[in-house]
Formats: structure tokens, C-alpha cells, sequence
């Protein structure tokens, strides 16, 4: 495969799987505020805030958030590199670059996608449209990853568009977490609150779809070290970067199983740290969270660069 | 025995001075389509309006579409297609394809001459001139051998059928003949769309072309390879015509590259793969000649390969069509063409040539300029219908600005008779109704050594436009399914 | 008698942004032809690269580079040895030379032989009637191409940094000022509307005895006379071709002759700066 189609399929999985985070996000955040058990969750400011954090573009702390704006720019706006709108356009830009090897269902759902965003009307999005435009975006990323997985042979293509989608899982799960870590301190004790109990690490849950399976494996509601947990350790959550992580050791192997020991490799680097987070136990990182989520954003883009070198440099 | 007509067609007006490739004079269906008019009749006009829409909305959500750029949006485009179908006749394809490749190979020869010892020209048969003063004259091909001695590996010949119910040639393509993905999605959704009418006919498959084309292209591979890695080169995603790059790359199973993934190493042609270079032997380039080497052609062509031209001198690599192929496909040479037949093959063509005045003979100026209103007056060298007049459609004024231009640069030009294309019934959206509208055909040919297959196909375009005679899809033309029949029904 | 030469060329390419990949040519190495020996070549690049020799679409070799990583700028140099016989232009029978006749050169078969080098290109391309030198029927070839070297030579002044790569003749003999590249484009274009085949010459001009030729690779002419074959003639000079011309390769024109040419892939422009020398060692 060529190096620079390969590029375009990894960043086609990117921005499929990104679109989806931050649809998703912008869902249930929103409509999970609206009878939050305090003021502070409740606020619009505090959602739209929220919003922005996640997509990295946090604003200044006297800034007057105006709701219709700031949804239109995350969802539809075709200037903001970030909207998901354009996550959608680049993610059918680079499926279109390599149409001659992905099958024609996946090319045909990829592009009713972005005929569908493309065509949304923006007024009605921001007035009533929310929901329906998110959930939409969800359901379409879900049948992406059916066709994805169902009518493309397991091979070189696959594995590079899966290691795509699971290196921007691991990114957008420590995102998220980040975005929601930041809100719950933000909302300490306003409604007799506390950090370990808040509100939302049941929206981060939600947030990463993942709140079914929480209560399934702890049968309790959620806490700040029971969320990321599950979140960040847990291998059976789908969501979780372990589970990540290992994908795209799978998928790094299938692409060269000879590299699996050369110590300069993709291969080796991911093996590396996933085996870090094997053995790590929740109570190592209590007290130095914030620090964690750095260190996890900081690998997961040293090991982008070495995919980039190892097998898209062209 | 009264005639009653489906109720579709009932509002299907006949112009008698016409050729209808459907009714004859007496306004009778044709016997082949006779099966085909009785099925489409059992349609009403809104049933078929809303198949229309189906199969258009088909073509947009697979992204069989090209792009219009303006000031704030891309926009995508289908290109427009129509659903009731062309057929042609066992028998007559027979003629057709005959004709196709003796014009193919009589051409390859040409080629293969003018590279080499210029006999035709040493004869007088063609002038020295007109190749001479040929932009597609490549001086860097003299003396070459192509591997397999095969210039034209793939030629579109466009056909049409004039009121005399005769068959001409209309040009020959065989630089980088586009259109042959436009025969296989039609196919594709006329079965989706009426898969019902498939069972009464027994036409050739048209899927077959790839495996084809990827095989006799093998034929061709350098010599001392085993097993040729063969690849598409496209200008990239932004060009009009991905899709087709995109689909035969896909089809034949083989890398579509551009040409930054390419690279030229003592001679010899890489692709950047994700495990590193891999050799490639031969190249089907859907790129212009003067654009395949930065290093050999335009220097600020950002689409070829530094050094790829000194790789195909060496033998080292395939470059299907050969780069220098243009001359043989220029508008003055065709005219030439029958006699190209006759000087290579000892034959007579078995396609008929429209009648053409070269301007830069003296004679054919003075008639063209005195009869300017009743020919289509041609640049030699514009591709894609630009740059033509039709004499009886001109005002007094463009009359006089076509003379004035053609005084000035006399051998730019070319005249022929204002031909009346046959015409096909075609389902217009506006009027919601079948109408009549010209009709071309484009054949697919494919040379290999030693073998040469024609796509039972091709691509029939159609004039939107009322009355319009230019059937080319960037003058809003639109397409029809072709079927070729295995034996007379 | 011969000649040992020593030319060493050197180019310095800088560029305003980094780029990411880069690919040069270079016709810059000696011809191997009847009066000159097969070169021995030396050349290095600043950045290390590895070089190959390979051939253009005409056959002369050239020396390709590719470099993979970035760099904003990039330094070669090239050396070439070889001996050079004494060349004496008119070392040929004078019996043979024929007289000018335009309907003799018209016949088929000799223009089918040359045309590549009659047909005119948009570098030598005369506008009909352009007040230029006439070829003499009364006279033969030679002294008509000849006549021709002396009327370019007084007719354009040996001028630097006024006409570039791309100057056509109808801007050059509105200009009258130029280097070698327009003083042998001139040339042409006149020898070929006579029907004289002629062609382009890129090589080096051994300077030592004060002509013309700016420390640059140089250019000039080669004309067909029929019966004798090519002979040199470099109007920038007024003077045949002879041992002191070392010739690289030929064309059509100077685009077939370009001693360098690269492709960069990268943002903004691009400054270039070449030297020649050529010393001697009788």
C-alpha cells in the first residue's frame, strides 16, 4: 500500500472517530445539564465552556458565551478547523483519495455521511436541531464502523484504518476525561457537591458511552477513581484507552510483524506503554491525576509521530 | 392494424427529417426495441419520474460526481444519465468493432512510422508538414521502441450515425480516452432501476473491461519482467475524472498513484509504500505527455516524475498510452486517416470518415470561406467541444469573426458538412416527457501484443440540449446504457 | 595536438522556505565525440547526497540527485577532465561545399532528415518579415553562414542581466542586447528560415584567450551544410567553433539544453547562482 494512501486511511479513521467524540459530547453534555442536581451543571455558560475545552480551544475566563454561536461553530462551521463538520468533510476527503482501495459500501456510507452534515441547515441545528444532528452523527460513525469491519478484507487497509480510529479513541477518551475532570472541580461543592461524587463523572460516563457497562461491572454509582478506572485501565471497556492501546498493537503487528522487537518500532513503543498501564493500579495515580492525563496525552502523540515516520513518511 | 404506442411515449413528437434510432419514417418501432418499448410502456410518466429521481440520487450518495468550484462552495454533480437504453444489433456491432480496430492498428502503425523511418512521409502520403508542426510531435520518442511496439494501447473512437443511416467516424481518442467508468455505472444502475427488462435481452456484459484492459497491458510489461506491478498514475482526487482513475485502479486491482508517490532510481520506477519502495513496471498514465517528467517536459509540472521519461528510454518501464501518441490523433490528421488505412494495411476503411477541408490547402480554404455557413468549422487542436461552429446556427457577425479567425491562422482549422447526428428518445426532466435528442458512441479499444479487445459497450452521450449537436459532457451532455446484442431477438 | 582541460561548475541553490523533497539535473558533463575524450567526472553535493548518471530524453547523460529530507539550501560542484584535439573548423575537402540554393534545401527527403532542427520553436521563432539578415543566393553556404555570425555578432551587444531564460527574438531584436543564449537563438532562427538545419549548443568556452562567455556555461551554434556535415559557429564571438568549445550536448533550443533544472516541492521562490572554469594544461 502507498504510504501516502495509507496516511489518508489513518486520518479517515481519525476523523470518523472524531466526529463521533464530539458529537457525542456535545449531546450529552447539553441535554444531561438541563436538569443537572446543581447550578453550576445547570449553567449554559458552564456547558458551552465545557464544549470548548473539549474541542481545545478553552476561552478566556471574562468571555461572554453566546449559545447559538458557539454550537454553530462546533458542529457546522466550515472556518473552524474543529467543527465536526469538517472532521466529516476531511474524514470523506481522505476516503475519497483512496476510494480505488476501500469497498464501495464503506465509500458510499462515508460520503451519504457528509452529504447528510453538509446539508443541514445551520438555523435549525442551533435552535432545535441539537440533538437530532448528534444523534444522527453517532448512529452514521456506528454503521461507518460496521462497514468498516464488515466489507473490507483484514488486512494491511484495515488494520491501518483501525489503528487510526483507536489512536483517536485513546485521544478523544483522555480528552473527554480531561474536559470532565476540569468541570468537576469546577463544580466542587456548589450543590453540596463533592469531587469524589460528582455529577459528572455519570456525564463522562454517558459521554464516552460507557455508562451501562459501568454499572454493570461495579454495581455502584460512579466516583472520580471508580470513572477512570474504567475509563483508562479497565481492557474490556470498549471505550477505555487500555482497550485502545491494544487494538492498535494488534493492528500495528498485522501491518509488520517482524517490527515487534525492533526497539525503534511503532510496534515496540506501544507495546511499550501498554504494558505500563497493564500493571498500573488506580490508588498509583490518586492525588496526581491531571498529571496522568498529561502523561497519557504527551505518549499518545510521541507514538503518532513514529507511525508518522515509520510508515507515512513519503 | 391500428398502432398504439406505450403511453409513455405518447407525447413523443418525431421530427421526419430526423434519424430516430427507434421508429423508422413510418414512425414503426425498430424490431429490437420493440420488446423494450412494450416494458417501458407498462410505466406511467410519474412512475418513471420518480425511477429518474431514484437512480440520480444513486449516482450523488456513491459519489459518481464531478466537482463545479465557485466562490464559496464546491458543489458535486451527477453526470447526467438517462434511463432508457441504446441498443445496438449484433450484426451492426460486428461492422462497428471491425472498423474500431482496423482504424486502431492502421493508427499504432502510423505511429510506430513516424517514430521510425517516416515511409508515409517519404511518400508524400501525409505531409511532412503537418507532423512537423504537431505540438504532440515528440522529438524525445524518435528512434524508441515501445515494449511490444504498441503506441495507442487504448483508444476511444467516437462514432455517430448520420441521416443517410450510415456510421462515421468523428474523431479518434487515443491519447487519454475518458469515459469508459461512465459505460459501467450506467450498466449499474439501469439493472438497479429496471432490472425487470434485463431478463428479455440477451446483451453483452460490459463488466468485463478491467480484467481486459489489466491484462493485455501485462502484455506490454518491459522486457525481463516476470510478473509487471502495474499501477494507475491519476493528477490527483481534484481532477475531473478521479472517479474513472479511482474505479479502474479499483477494478483491476492495482495501486492508484500520483505522481509525488512515485520516484525514478537508476532508471527504474518506485512507488512509497508503507513498507518501502516496491518496483513498478508498467504505468497506466491518465495524465498528459507534457506533464509525465518535470526533468524531460514542463519543468513545473508538479504532477509527473522527475526522471520517468529517462526510466521508459531504458526500457525499464511501460508507459501505456505511449507518450507521443497526439500527433496521431490530431483533427488535421484525420482526415488522413483513410489513407493511413490504405498505406498500412492494404485495405479499405471500413468506417467511413466525415468528409473534412483542411484550411491550409489552398482549395479547401477558399471553400471553407465561402461556405462557412454549412460546415462545422474545428480548431485542429481543442479537446472537449470548444472552439466549434456550426455555420447555421451563427449570426451575420460570427460568420464574419469564424472567416476573419480562419483567414488569420488557416492551418488551425478544419471544416466538415454539418452532420445531422441520429437522434434517440430521452426522458427530458423539464418537459417530463421523451424527446428526441442527438446521439453519439464511444468505443473503448484495447491493444495488447498480439491481441485487441473492444468493449461491448461503449459510451453513449446525449445532447441535453434541444437541437444541440455537441454531445460532450462538459457542454452539458448526458449518457445512455448500451447494449450490445448476442444474437438478433 | 590536444588539449587537457580541467572545468570545474559549480551551483548554489538557496530557497525561501525548507523543502521537503527535491530532485536536480545537471547537462553539464562533456560530450564524449570525435575530438573529445570521455570525461572523468567528480562531483559532490553539500548535503552529501548520493548522485546517478543517467540519460536525457535526447540521449546526452546527465547527473540526477533526489534528496529526501528538508534543506533550504544546497551547494554542488562538479569537475571534469578531459583532452580536447585541435580542432580545425575547415578540415574538410572545400570542393564539397555547395552553393546556396533554397529549392535544393526544400526537397523532401532533406527536410524529412533535419526537420527537427528547421522547424522553429517559440524560443527561435522569426515574425515574418523581422528586419534580419538575408542569406545571399550569389554566395555559397558558408560564407552566407558566416555572413550570418558576423551580422548577430555587430548586430546584438554582449550585454548581461537584460534577457533571460525565455526571451523570444522578437523581444531580443527590440532590445539588441543579450548573452550567448540570444546571440545563438538569433542565429538559428535566421539559418532555419533559410532552410539550414541548426541546433543549440551548450558546453564550455575556454576562456584564455579573452572572448566572451561570463564565467557561465556558454552557447552557440551548429549548422548542417549539406556534403560536409555540422560545423560550429559562435556568433557571441564572431568565430568558429573550434578547440577551445567544449561541447555538452545540443537541442532544439536552449530548453533542451538547460544545464540545470530542479523540482522542488515546497512553498515560496527560489535563488540560484552558477560559476564555470576552465583551465588548461598543455
Amino acid at each position: 500500500m502507498l504510504a501516502r494512501v495509507a496516511d489518508n486511511l489513518f486520518w479517515m479513521g481519525r476523523y470518523i472517530e472524531r466526529a463521533e467524540h464530539t458529537a457525542r459530547f456535545m449531546n450529552v453534555n447539553y441535554f444531561s445539564s438541563l436538569d443537572a442536581p446543581n447550578t453550576v451543571s445547570q449553567s449554559r455558560d458552564f456547558v458551552l465552556r465545557s464544549m470548548l475545552f473539549m474541542v481545545g480551544d478553552p476561552p478566556p475566563e471574562d468571555a461572554k458565551l453566546e449559545e447559538d454561536k458557539v454550537l454553530f461553530k462546533i458542529g457546522l462551521d466550515r472556518d473552524y478547523p474543529a467543527s465536526i463538520l469538517n472532521s466529516i468533510i476531511f474524514a470523506r476527503e481522505n476516503a475519497h483519495s483512496a476510494r480505488d482501495l476501500i469497498s464501495t459500501e464503506l465509500y458510499y456510507s462515508v460520503n451519504k455521511f457528509f452529504h447528510f452534515a453538509d446539508s443541514y441547515p445551520a438555523r435549525s441545528f442551533v435552535k432545535t436541531g441539537l440533538f437530532d444532528f448528534t444523534a444522527q452523527v453517532t448512529e452514521m460513525t456506528a454503521v461507518l464502523r460496521g462497514k468498516i469491519r464488515g466489507t473490507l478484507l483484514h488486512d494491511a487497509i484495515y488494520a491501518i484504518i483501525m489503528m487510526g480510529v483507536n489512536m483517536e479513541r485513546a485521544i478523544q477518551i483522555t480528552r473527554i476525561i480531561n474536559a470532565k475532570y476540569n468541570d468537576a472541580r469546577k463544580s466542587l461543592g456548589s450543590y453540596g457537591d463533592r469531587f469524589r461524587n460528582s455529577y459528572e463523572w455519570t456525564t463522562l460516563l454517558k459521554c464516552a458511552e460507557s455508562y451501562d457497562m459501568f454499572r454493570r461491572f461495579y454495581k455502584k454509582a460512579p466516583t472520580s477513581l471508580s470513572t477512570l478506572e474504567f475509563l483508562i485501565l479497565n481492557p474490556d471497556c470498549p471505550r477505555s484507552v487500555m482497550n485502545s492501546l491494544n487494538q492498535v498493537h494488534q493492528h500495528v503487528l498485522t501491518i509488520d510483524p517482524l517490527k515487534a522487537s525492533d526497539k525503534d518500532s511503532t510496534a515496540f513503543m506501544v507495546g511499550k506503554i501498554r504494558s505500563e498501564y497493564q500493571f498500573k493500579r488506580i490508588e498509583d495515580i490518586e492525588g496526581a491525576v491531571q498529571a496522568f492525563i498529561d502523561h497519557i496525552l504527551t505518549e499518545l502523540s510521541a507514538i503518532g509521530s513514529q507511525m508518522q515516520k515509520e510508515f507515512f513518511h513519503y | 392494424m391500428p398502432k398504439t404506442q406505450p403511453s409513455i411515449f405518447s407525447a413523443y413528437q418525431r421530427n421526419p427529417a430526423l434519424f430516430d434510432e427507434v421508429f423508422d419514417r413510418e414512425g414503426s418501432i425498430l424490431k429490437d426495441y420493440k420488446r423494450l418499448m412494450k416494458l417501458y410502456g407498462k410505466q406511467s410518466i410519474e412512475d418513471y419520474h420518480e425511477l429518474n429521481a431514484r437512480a440520480k440520487a444513486s449516482f450523488f450518495n456513491q459519489g459518481i460526481t464531478f466537482r463545479v468550484y465557485s466562490d464559496d462552495k464546491t458543489n458535486e454533480k451527477i453526470f447526467p444519465f438517462d434511463l432508457f437504453p441504446r441498443i445496438i444489433g449484433a450484426s451492426e456491432w460486428a461492422f462497428i468493432e471491425r472498423g474500431a480496430i482496423q482504424r486502431c492498428k492502421a493508427l499504432n502503425m502510423f505511429l510506430w512510422d513516424l517514430y521510425h523511418d517516416r515511409n508515409i512521409l517519404k511518400d508524400g502520403v501525409v505531409p511532412l508538414d503537418l507532423v512537423s508542426s504537431s505540438e504532440n510531435y515528440l522529438d524525445q520518442m524518435r528512434g524508441m521502441d515501445p515494449p511490444g511496439g504498441i503506441y495507442n494501447h487504448i483508444s476511444g473512437t467516437d462514432i455517430i450515425r448520420h441521416a443517410d443511416g450510415r456510421y462515421y467516424v468523428l474523431e479518434d481518442n487515443i491519447r487519454c480516452p475518458s469515459g469508459v467508468s461512465y459505460v459501467l455505472s450506467n450498466r449499474g444502475a439501469l439493472k438497479r432501476a429496471l432490472f425487470g427488462v434485463f431478463n428479455h435481452y440477451k446483451a453483452h456484459t460490459v463488466t468485463d473491461y478491467a480484467e481486459n484492459l489489466l491484462d493485455l497491458l501485462e502484455t506490454v510489461k518491459p522486457h525481463g519482467v516476470d510478473i509487471p506491478v502495474t499501477v494507475v498514475l491519476t493528477p490527483g482526487m481534484y481532477n475531473s475524472a478521479f472517479y474513472e482513475h479511482s474505479y479502474l485502479a479499483k477494478t483491476m486491482g492495482v495501486e492508484l498513484v500520483e505522481g509525488r508517490d512515485l520516484f525514478v532510481e537508476n532508471d527504474f520506477v518506485y512507488m512509497k509504500t508503507i513498507r518501502g519502495p516496491q518496483k513498478v513496471d508498467v504505468i497506466y498514465r491518465r495524465i498528459d505527455d507534457l506533464f509525465l517528467d518535470p526533468m524531460e517536459f514542463r519543468k513545473d509540472s508538479s504532477l509527473g516524475v522527475p526522471g520517468l521519461f529517462s526510466a521508459y528510454r531504458k526500457g525499464n518501464v511501460t508507459i501505456a498510452n505511449a507518450p507521443g501518441t497526439g500527433v496521431a490523433d490530431d483533427k488535421a490528421v484525420y482526415s488522413y486517416v483513410p489513407d493511413i488505412i490504405r498505406y498500412y494495411l492494404g485495405e479499405e476503411p471500413i468506417l467511413a470518415n466525415v468528409k473534412t477541408y483542411r484550411c491550409g490547402q489552398p482549395d479547401d480554404l477558399e471553400y471553407v470561406l465561402e461556405h462557412v455557413r454549412e460546415l462545422v468549422v474545428k480548431p485542429v487542436d481543442e479537446a472537449g467541444g470548444y472552439g466549434i461552429s456550426i455555420g447555421n446556427t451563427l449570426t451575420d457577425e460570427q460568420v464574419e469573426k469564424v472567416r476573419k479567425e480562419v483567414r488569420e491562422s488557416p492551418r488551425k482549422y478544419v471544416a466538415q458538412p454539418i452532420l445531422s447526428l441520429s437522434v434517440h428518445p430521452t426522458y427530458i426532466e423539464e418537459t417530463q416527457a421523451f424527446e428526441q435528442r442527438h446521439i453519439d458512441l464511444r468505443t473503448f479499444t484495447v491493444m495488447g501484443q498480439d491481441k485487441t479487445y473492444v468493449l461491448k459497450g461503449g459510451l453513449t452521450r446525449v445532447a441535453l440540449r434541444r437541437g444541440n449537436l455537441i454531445v460532450n459532457s462538459s457542454q452539458g451532455g448526458g449518457s445512455k446504457d448500451t447494449w450490445i446484442l448476442k444474437n438478433e431477438p | 595536438m590536444s588539449e587537457l582541460y580541467t572545468i570545474t561548475y559549480q551551483a548554489e541553490n538557496a530557497y525561501d522556505y525548507p523543502v521537503v523533497e527535491s530532485s536536480w539535473q545537471f547537462l553539464i558533463i562533456p560530450e564524449e565525440n570525435a575530438s573529445q575524450s570521455k570525461p572523468r567526472i567528480r562531483f559532490t553535493s553539500s548535503e552529501g547526497s548520493p548522485w546517478e548518471l543517467s540519460e536525457n530524453g535526447f540521449g546526452f547523460p546527465v547527473i540526477r540527485i533526489r534528496n529526501r529530507h528538508s534543506l533550504e539550501s544546497i551547494r554542488f560542484e562538479a569537475e571534469f577532465s578531459l583532452t580536447k584535439q585541435v580542432v580545425n573548423p575547415f578540415d574538410f575537402d572545400p570542393e564539397l561545399l555547395e552553393p546556396y540554393e533554397p529549392q535544393r534545401l526544400g526537397q523532401l527527403p532533406f527536410r524529412m532528415r533535419f526537420d527537427n532542427f528547421l522547424k522553429s520553436t517559440p524560443l527561435t521563432c522569426l515574425a515574418a518579415g523581422a528586419p534580419v539578415f538575408s542569406f545571399d543566393p550569389g554566395t555559397g553556404i558558408l560564407e552566407n553562414l558566416q555572413a550570418l555570425n558576423a551580422w548577430v555578432f555587430n548586430d546584438l551587444k554582449y550585454t548581461a542581466g537584460i534577457t533571460h531564460v525565455d526571451t523570444t527574438l522578437e523581444e531580443l531584436l527590440v532590445l539588441r542586447k543579450g548573452v550567448c543564449q540570444d546571440f545563438a537563438h538569433l542565429f538559428i532562427g535566421i539559418a532555419r528560415a533559410h532552410g539550414i538545419p541548426a541546433r543549440y549548443v551548450s558546453g564550455y568556452l575556454h576562456q584564455g584567450m579573452g572572448f566572451f562567455g561570463d564565467a557561465q556555461m556558454h552557447a552557440w551554434v551548429e549548422a548542417f551544410l549539406p556534403e560536409v556535415g555540422w560545423l560550429g559557429f559562435d556568433p557571441t564571438n564572431n568565430i568558429m567553433a573550434a578547440t577551445n568549445h567544449i561541447k555538452v550536448a545540443h537541442g532544439r533550443d536552449y530548453n533542451d539544453c538547460a544545464p540545470l533544472k530542479g523540482v522542488v516541492y515546497g512553498p515560496g521562490g527560489n535563488r540560484s547562482r552558477h560559476q564555470v572554469q576552465v583551465a588548461s594544461q598543455q
